[in-house]
């Protein structure tokens, strides 16, 4: 690898970026083009499919507040939980707004960490 | 982010598959608007850390852009410039961040049919996966199923280009805020992925399996962190809990 490095030269972050991150992301991507050809869009396995993927993003919401990176890690946890909760009272309040619930949510977290971390 | 008035005149002018018809461009267009009326910005805004984790890595602000334009899910940059911090193998990373990617395989698998026209070849296709993340995800499940089926792929291009244009900008413009960010506002950036997929998903479920499936999905992946480790939690996360929502949403609709 570091061989390959020192060859691409200034170009090497460029190919770290379709070797090491675009491939595989996209892999996934590629696979459900095949996967998906000659499925009917009301078929019911579709809706299987569409709970798992459902399950998932929520995963990586879980995820993403447990073991987040630097500034954010900094915050308690309960901190993160607890703006997150925040955010979907407002959502919910205010008739299913998305905004609301992130502006919200954004605000209650960036209290906390103006509190917490000093 | 409500669903547009002025669709209506984008009515019978065209019924081929021309993407350049009048109809396909009005869509164009009310897919760019609909982006750019929040989407863009909030998922922009997220990304503008990635730029800030290229800067520290070392790594040139185009590099930064591309890998939105490219990897475009924003966990995978975290994890990629964050592993390069840390000095990981490459191998190694590749490996970890496809692992964090899997939630694209049901998500293009479940999205696809939606854009389906006759004729339509594989390179298309391809093109359209790309473009594959939660929010394009969710606003076009959403959105699509209600529009002609024609009109479908000119609108989805016309949302799904904007937002990841925007995005890439603002990568760029967060590369040069390096370092400048207060720790407070840096952690709200950082927290913004988490709570904007949050509104996403919640915006988009309708149905008891829908939920079923967030509350599942939120609820297994730190069990499943603990059980099987970082690499395979989210596989068994969205099998356990997808198939769990799946048979909930059934049940509920038999007893319908």
């Amino acid at each position: 690898m570091t061989d390959l490095a020192a060859l691409a030269g200034p170009l090497w972050p460029y190919l770290v970026v379709v070797l090491v991150g675009f491939l595989p992301t996209e892999i996934w991507r590629m696979l459900g083009v095949v996967l998906a050809r000659g499925l009917d869009d009301r078929s019911e396995i579709l809706v299987w499919v569409r709970a798992v993927a459902t399950t998932l993003l929520a995963g990586v919401v879980a995820k993403l507040l447990i073991a987040p990176s630097e500034p954010l890690a900094l915050v308690p946890l309960a901190g993160r939980l607890g703006s997150v909760l925040v955010g979907l009272l407002a959502f919910f309040a205010l008739r299913r707004s998305v905004i609301a619930g992130v502006i919200c949510g954004e605000i209650a977290l960036i209290a906390i960490t103006a509190l917490v971390v000093r | 982010m409500k669903r547009s008035a002025s669709r209506c005149e984008t009515g019978d002018a065209s019924t081929g598959p021309q993407p350049r018809s009048r109809s396909g461009r009005s869509a164009f267009w009310l897919g760019m608007r609909d982006s750019l009326m929040l989407p863009a910005w909030v998922v922009g805004l997220s990304v503008l850390g990635i730029g800030s984790l290229a800067h520290d890595v070392g790594h040139p602000a185009g590099a930064a852009m591309l890998s939105t334009l490219l990897i475009w899910a924003s966990p995978a940059q975290v994890i990629l410039y964050g592993g390069l911090a840390a000095g990981a193998a490459l191998p190694a990373l590749a490996v970890v961040i496809c692992l964090s990617s899997i939630r694209f395989l049901p998500m293009t698998i479940s999205l696809l049919p939606l854009l389906r026209r006759p004729g339509q070849g594989l390179a298309l296709q391809l093109l359209i996966a790309h473009y594959i993340a939660i929010t394009v995800w969710t606003e076009s499940l959403r959105r699509l199923p209600a529009m002609p089926a024609e009109e479908r792929l000119a609108y989805y291009f016309g949302f799904a280009n904007t937002t990841i244009g925007v995005s890439a900008l603002l990568t760029g413009l967060g590369y040069y805020l390096a370092g400048t960010v207060p720790t407070p506002l840096g952690a709200g950036l950082i927290f913004l992925t988490p709570v904007f997929f949050t509104m996403t998903l919640s915006a988009g479920a309708r149905t008891v399996a829908d939920w079923s499936a967030i509350l599942l999905g939120f609820a297994l992946a730190p069990v499943f962190t603990g059980l099987i480790g970082r690499d395979f939690d989210l596989l068994a996360t969205g099998l356990v809990g997808g198939t769990a929502a799946y048979l909930i949403g059934r049940r509920q609709r038999g007893a319908r």
